[in-house]
């Protein structure tokens, strides 16, 4: 186990730049952003997941799974996913970031080093459409009950069409925004006193 | 049931016990007449009025709330249920059984996936019972009228009595609405229980159109 503590700061007092030296000194260079004094993010190729996290998890603090989510960029045609990772007793978080491919959206499972991890992956299953070959419940609904569509939260899923086909408006309803209705009852200048 | 004796109006056993005020639909079939349609006994009608409305006036002074909070809205429960906005003073209670309760609070959006859960607790109410519709998610949708998984027109799916407006509605409001309802109890109108049961197939269909994965009875208790 490292000597991790707050006395390894770096030039800035940033206290994350122990973590990040030893990452590449192991793992190589990877893409390296500090975005907060406490939040360092990490852009990692698919590949390297598994053994940043294993060795994260075994032999560094950062033991925690605190989040782990993923967002869609639809122009690029890749998911990224986002590890966060904490260490308890530093106080610091890792971001690691992996992309993959949109189409085929499938990614290691991380089950077997944070058994909370197959709730957020069978989520992120259900919500996104990204594949965890090996973790438990995968394809079990989760918030969705008898979903028959595309996964909700994929960006190209159109969330207006879906609502007006599926729950129909009440009858006399002619636009969505109050600021009408008020005006028209109470006059604009009404509204805007 | 015995016929009904000209010389013994005070035996109430004799009542047909569906009979409301005017121009109403009859309320609370009870005893051995407890599927619709049944047990329409002339009998004298001054009498039965007189029951029916000393029964509905029973009906509106002891409201047991279900103890059911859809959405947002059951934050405001709380301060009704308790000293400050107290809501026994009006006979309203609250119930933590839908078989002991007979109002039903819509507090705010519902989910399709609560909307099950809704019907079923609603089904599980003894009649007569009432749905009252709390803040402008339950009317059209409010600000939630482009969300992919909660209902915008709740009496689609439920039979609804009292509507009130405003997202969120003050306790006050709920108190108004609660007034309202109870009016209309006792003039024998607040029947959207009974609309449901007589159209109970156009609402099983309204409902099987987005609870997609229908496993409750096609029946209602």
């Amino acid at each position: 186990m490292f000597d991790f503590n707050h006395s390894n700061l770096d030039e800035n007092g940033n206290p994350g730049a122990e973590i990040v030296s030893r990452i590449h000194d192991r793992f190589g260079n990877f893409p390296v952003h500090v975005q907060k004094p406490d939040l360092i993010r990490l852009n990692v190729p698919q590949t390297d997941i598994i053994p940043l996290l294993s060795w994260l998890r075994t032999e560094t603090p950062f033991v925690q799974l605190t989040h782990l989510t993923a967002i869609d960029w639809l122009e690029e045609d890749e998911f990224e996913l986002v590890y966060l990772i904490t260490a308890p007793s530093l106080c610091i978080s890792l971001m690691v970031c992996i992309r993959v491919n949109r189409e085929k959206a499938e990614a290691e499972s991380v089950f077997n080093l944070w058994l909370q991890a197959e709730t957020y992956e069978q989520e992120l299953h259900e919500m996104f459409g990204i594949h965890f070959p090996g973790s438990p419940r995968q394809g079990v609904p989760f918030i969705l009950e008898g979903w028959q569509d595309m996964p909700p939260m994929r960006r190209d899923f159109d969330t207006v069409e879906y609502c007006n086909r599926t729950h129909p408006e009440r009858p006399g309803r002619e636009h969505h925004d109050s600021r009408i209705y008020v005006g028209r009852k109470f006059g604009e200048k009404g509204y805007l006193k | 049931m015995r016929k009904f004796d000209p010389d013994r109006p005070w035996d109430l056993t004799t009542l047909p016990t569906t009979m409301a005020p005017k121009g109403s639909k009859p309320h609370a079939p009870t005893d051995d007449r407890c599927f619709l349609g049944a047990g329409d006994v002339p009998a004298a009608p001054k009498l039965q009025e007189a029951v029916a409305t000393i029964k509905n006036w029973f009906r509106a002074s002891s409201l047991n709330v279900l103890a059911f909070g859809t959405g947002c809205g059951a934050i405001e429960l709380r301060p009704l249920s308790t000293s400050r906005f107290d809501m026994s003073r009006f006979g309203i209670s609250g119930a933590p059984s839908p078989r002991q309760a007979n109002v039903f609070i819509i507090s705010g959006y519902l989910s399709t996936k609560t909307l099950k859960r809704v019907i079923r607790s609603y089904e599980q109410m003894p009649n007569p019972k009432w749905v009252v519709a709390l803040g402008s998610c339950t009317i059209n949708g409010g600000m939630y009228w482009d969300s992919y998984n909660t209902i915008k027109v709740l009496d689609l799916y439920m039979p609804v009595d009292v509507y009130i407006t405003g997202c969120m509605p003050r306790p006050e409001a709920l108190i108004a609405g609660f007034d309202y309802l109870m009016q209309d109890i006792k003039k024998g109108e607040a029947n959207g229980w009974h609309h449901y049961l007589e159209n109970l197939e156009w609402y099983r269909d309204n409902q099987k159109k987005v609870i997609t994965d229908w496993d409750l009875p096609n029946y209602s208790w």
